[in-house]
């Protein structure tokens, strides 16, 4: 059997709940937790290690065993949650990761993991206290140790021990059966109760008379320790899997078991028994209470009423704890969500996902391709039935790119966890507000936004928020905020990152700024001009160096990364008041709707969501501009570029030009072209290597004819006007452009 | 292992003598559940059987739960002492409606029923 | 654009592996030149290129190669004469060459493809220190074929789009406006 699919399942799974359980104790942390809270940190934890035990990476199991331990106790209340509590378990939280992905890559365990082990176990022990041996260097002395009421374990007489088993198929094949390991088993002990569960028994046909479908839920009454009854099952352990619950375990452990039993179809009362929480016998007479009373109240039967549910019962009774029958209806529950999702969802591969979009990116330019023929041979009917087409396949692209639209709030829960130990390390009082959260963007630029994402996070961490006395001296709350936030706009989607912190000090750049001879002496800029220099590569001010920014990435690297990803960024800060960073980006990466020009034989294609109106320009129009760089549009001022002479294409331009006017992030410029061609949906080919400093372009695109057209970078032709129009000619912008090297024309 | 079945009108009768384990199993499975599907009431006579692992359990438990998928009656009759064994120790003796349920007994039981051959 | 030929791969190509031994031979100006075998993926007719602005002369443009855009070179270009005229029997030879240890399609433009031959290593000789009228690292070696020599290239030197991005000129926004 090839386990690695299930493996990487099981990875993808736990991954998925640590980041569960990383919330969960942040929100703790914040005092903002709630009792659910403490549990889902609790299943999290559970959940992991029943599934690891699956898998036989035991060193999971057990340290995930004692981290349960410890928020057993917390659930219980029997002990409270501190700070370094909280600490602790994300510690435990990131251990767990790393042991994970150590285990299903199959390194063995790395030195530094075990170090980081030994200290966490020492430490959980600490809290925990298993001995009365004190733990001086467990760094939680000051921390509750447990109650003087807390029950010491007998050892000496014979108790309950309650055992689940379930067999793997391949046991019997494998020569091993499960009836020598119960025979074996009752030579340590008493085998007070044992229930055989057939639930696995699939039907006839499926059945394979030589794979074992059997489990086991035992009571056995034993003197012997855990590590005894553990060794009988030693040959069967990586095909089995075994639960052992210690004698007079607390309900929360059956509560546990309960939630881990694989069965899907048990009945609340089978369940109830099968863990030993509950015997037949009290089962029984409680399902016959529960059908006397049905019995006797046949008018409420007839009113609809449905009898007295049997969990009720049992708790009246005083038989079950309530907790216990709740995690039972819990699992109940849980068994007919969980069918219920399985229906809705299906987990795809993301190259799956990435081979259909490209197959709708290619079936959009032949489809695109028909039409124009169809255009061109004049055929009415062929061209409407292209129509057809064509609106089919938006609808297709539209769904298909829907497919990959995820919701941003992931990526910013992470830093949850970021801000809490960057703002502890600094000694700040910082808080993340996050807001539009369900704003969805393509999956890969989600991906590829992380990293930027962190180092704006970090910055403003670090550099933007004062420290505490600085704030209070300043009048402003001692607790910062920080805040995410994102949303749509226009074709694109928007993530702010904003701090209340001190802004930027726009004296010390400008300072920076002529040392560094980015700025000429006696020149003026304007305060976005100064922020805009922050982009540049290798620009910090003295001060802001620090041990969390000395990562070797600067603002310039932020922008490059965004840029990489179509897309901008910019910067608005007020002195003493804070600093937003808006970043600008696409919502997918491979599809879009384009606006045909011609330049002489040229083609490019100019985005069309970026396309407001288009002018001819009349003969007059045409020699005012000449030589001007602007053009009186309906009496506003219009700065354009001559797509011709910007790219240094040969020819005249003909008897005609046309000004495509487009607008980006708030500015707006006019292209000069020759010829306009319409609308189309186009397939974003990204520029490769070779093209990768060529500027002007976003990318290319290939045209219904099979000609490949390239796409104008309308972000950043705008740039390049607007820092031309603020200097009109020999400004400090240029200076900055120049000194700044080749390929900076957009700083 | 040897496996004989009789149908008498609606009720049969499988008499299993030898090994119920996972080397019979693959032989055994379609047989009984052949018998099975031939008839409305089943006695499966294991007293004969001289020896039976998990796989050999498993395969009464899948013809009982076929039978009740098909509203049809199972019953295991006269369980040899290695059967007995086997199903005390997995305390599925009542689950296979035996009339002998509880601990193994030494001495075998009177073959109540014994088809032809 | 319709492939002109597809040089097969015979088994005992694959087999020699890295001493490969098959070359493709052809033309530029009155030069005959060898690529070897296995860099080659497909022989394209000439035409339907589109040019790309503010690239050195020796990139002519891109093609559309089912689906993928493939940026074309001209060999002639690269190697500091005049770009290659296109004739009737021009040619677009698709080769791999590498960027940032990625294999990336790149098409060269060639006068003629001439055709697939073995040179055994005992027939190749190391590249001439003077006189090739070639920079130097572009050559692999020179291959004795038939009495005459051809120039056996070392395709990812030659190929190199570290290099060749380079020389890529920025665009300059004040000539645009005319200011």
């Amino acid at each position: 059997m090839d386990l690695d699919p299930a493996v990487q399942t099981f990875a993808a799974e736990s991954r998925e709940l640590l980041g569960n359980m990383e919330e969960a104790l942040l929100r703790l942390e914040a005092d903002s937790g709630e009792k659910d809270d403490i549990n889902a940190v609790f299943r999290a934890a559970h959940t992991i290690k029943g599934s690891a035990g699956l898998f036989g990476f035991d060193g999971i199991v057990s340290f995930t065993h004692k981290v349960e331990h410890l928020l057993d106790r917390l659930r219980d209340g029997a002990m409270g949650l501190d700070a370094d509590c909280v600490a602790l378990l994300l510690a435990c939280c990131d251990h767990i990761g790393a042991l994970i992905e150590d285990a299903v890559s199959g390194r063995p365990l790395s030195a530094e993991l075990a170090a980081t082990w030994r200290v966490l176990h020492e430490k959980l022990e600490g809290y925990l206290g298993p001995s009365a041996k004190p733990q001086p260097q467990a760094g939680a002395s000051e921390a509750a140790p447990l109650p003087a009421g807390q029950p010491q374990e007998p050892n000496s007489a014979a108790a309950d021990w309650h055992i689940s088993l379930r067999f793997g198929r391949e046991v019997l094949r494998n020569g091993m059966d499960p009836l020598a390991f119960l025979r074996y088993l009752a030579t340590v002990g008493d085998i007070v109760h044992l229930t055989t569960i057939t639930d696995a028994l699939p039907h006839a046909e499926e059945m394979d008379p030589e794979a074992c479908y059997l489990g086991f839920e035992i009571s056995l009454k034993s003197q012997a320790d855990k590590a005894a009854i553990e060794s009988v099952f030693e040959f069967v352990r990586e095909d089995c899997a075994i639960r052992i619950l210690p004698p007079r375990s607390k309900l929360s452990e059956y509560i546990a078991l309960i939630e881990e039993l694989p069965e899907n179809t048990m009945r609340l009362g089978d369940i109830l028994v099968k863990s030993g929480a509950l015997t037949q016998a009290e089962l029984d007479r409680s399902l016959r209470q529960q059908t006397a009373e049905a019995a006797q109240a046949p008018a409420s039967v007839a009113d609809g009423a449905p009898p007295r549910p049997l969990g009720e019962i049992l708790v009246q009774e005083g038989r079950v704890a309530q907790s216990v029958v709740h995690a039972a209806l819990d699992k109940q529950q849980q068994v007919r969500e969980h069918k219920a999702q399985e229906n809705r969802f299906i987990r795809v591969e993301a190259d799956k996902l990435d081979q259909l979009i490209n197959l709708v990116g290619e079936l959009v330019i032949a489809g695109a391709g028909t039409h124009l023929l169809a255009q061109r041979a004049g055929l009415g009917d062929v061209l409407e039935s292209a129509s057809t087409l064509s609106r089919l396949l938006e609808e297709v692209r539209n769904n298909a790119l829907g497919l990959r639209m995820v919701q941003i709030g992931a990526t910013f829960q992470k830093f949850q966890r970021v801000v809490r130990d960057v703002s502890r390390d600094l000694g700040k009082d910082i808080e993340l507000v996050i807001t539009g959260g369900d704003t969805e963007l393509d999956k890969s630029v989600v991906e590829q936004i992380g990293d930027p994402l962190m180092h704006l996070v970090r910055n403003a961490m670090d550099h933007g928020i004062e420290p505490h006395d600085v704030r209070l001296a300043a009048g402003k709350p001692a607790r910062a905020r920080l805040m995410l936030h994102a949303y749509h706009d226009s074709g694109s989607i928007v993530i702010e990152v904003s701090d209340d912190g001190g802004g930027l000090k726009r004296d010390k750049i400008l300072k920076k700024a002529r040392e560094r001879g980015l700025v000429g002496e006696g020149q003026s800029l304007t305060d976005a001009e100064v922020h805009r220099l922050i982009f540049e590569p290798g620009f910090s001010t003295a001060d802001q160096v620090s041990n969390l920014s000395g990562r070797g990435v600067g603002m310039d690297v932020v922008k490059r990364n965004i840029e990489a990803l179509r897309g901008t960024v910019e910067l608005t800060s007020r002195e003493s008041v804070g600093t937003t960073v808006r970043i600008r980006l696409p919502l997918t990466l491979a599809i879009i709707d384009g606006f045909l020009v011609g330049v002489g034989p040229a083609r490019y294609v100019i985005p069309l969501e970026m396309v407001l109106e288009c002018v001819e320009l009349s003969p007059a129009e045409r020699q005012a501009c000449m030589g001007e760089g602007y053009v009186n549009l309906r009496g506003q001022v219009l700065p354009y570029l001559r797509v011709r002479a910007l790219f240094d294409l040969q020819g005249q331009a003909g008897s005609r030009e046309s000004i495509v006017v487009v607008q980006y992030g708030g500015r707006k410029i006019g292209l000069v072209v020759d010829t306009l061609h319409g609308e189309f949906q186009t397939v974003i080919k990204p520029l490769g290597p070779l093209f990768r400093r060529l500027r002007g372009f976003s990318g290319f695109t290939i045209l219904g004819t099979g000609e490949v057209a390239l796409i104008l970078d309308v972000p950043g032709l705008i740039q390049t006007v607007a820092t031309k129009d603020a200097h009109g000619g020999s400004s400090a912008a240029h200076a900055v452009a120049a000194s700044a090297g080749v390929g900076s024309d957009a700083a | 292992m040897q496996i004989d079945v009789q149908t008498v009108g609606a009720a049969g009768r499988v008499r299993i003598a030898g090994e119920m384990t996972i080397y019979s199993a693959s032989d055994l499975k379609p047989k009984l559940l052949g018998a099975l599907a031939d008839c409305r009431e089943l006695e499966i006579s294991a007293a004969e059987v001289t020896e039976m692992d998990t796989a050999g359990v498993q395969l009464l438990l899948l013809a009982k739960q076929e039978a009740a998928r098909a509203g049809k009656t199972l019953r295991l009759a006269a369980p040899s002492p290695a059967v007995q064994d086997v199903l005390a120790c997995y305390r599925l003796a009542a689950d296979l409606d035996s009339p002998r349920t509880g601990r193994a007994e030494p001495a075998s039981e009177p073959i109540t029923t014994r088809p032809g051959a | 654009m319709e492939t002109v030929m597809q040089p097969e791969r015979t088994a005992e190509a694959e087999l020699v592996g890295e001493e490969q031994q098959q070359y493709l031979t052809f033309h530029l100006g009155k030069e005959t030149f060898a690529i070897g075998i296995l860099g080659v993926k497909e022989i394209i007719e000439y035409g339907a290129l589109t040019a790309v602005p503010m690239m050195p002369e020796c990139v002519r443009g891109v093609i559309n190669l089912r689906g993928r855009v493939v940026p074309v070179v001209d060999l002639s270009a690269r190697f500091g004469r005049a770009l290659t005229e296109p004739g009737r029997r021009t040619c677009i030879v698709i080769v791999e060459a590498q960027a940032a240890g990625e294999h990336r399609d790149i098409g060269i433009v060639v006068d003629a493809v001439n055709q697939v031959i073995e040179i055994p290593p005992a027939d190749i000789e190391p590249a001439p220190s003077f006189g090739a009228n070639l920079q130097g690292d572009f050559i692999q070696g020179m291959g004795k074929v038939e009495g005459r020599f051809v120039i056996m290239l070392n395709i990812a030197r030659v190929l190199s789009i570290d290099e060749m991005a380079q020389l890529g000129q920025p665009v300059d926004a004040t000539v645009a406006a005319g200011a």
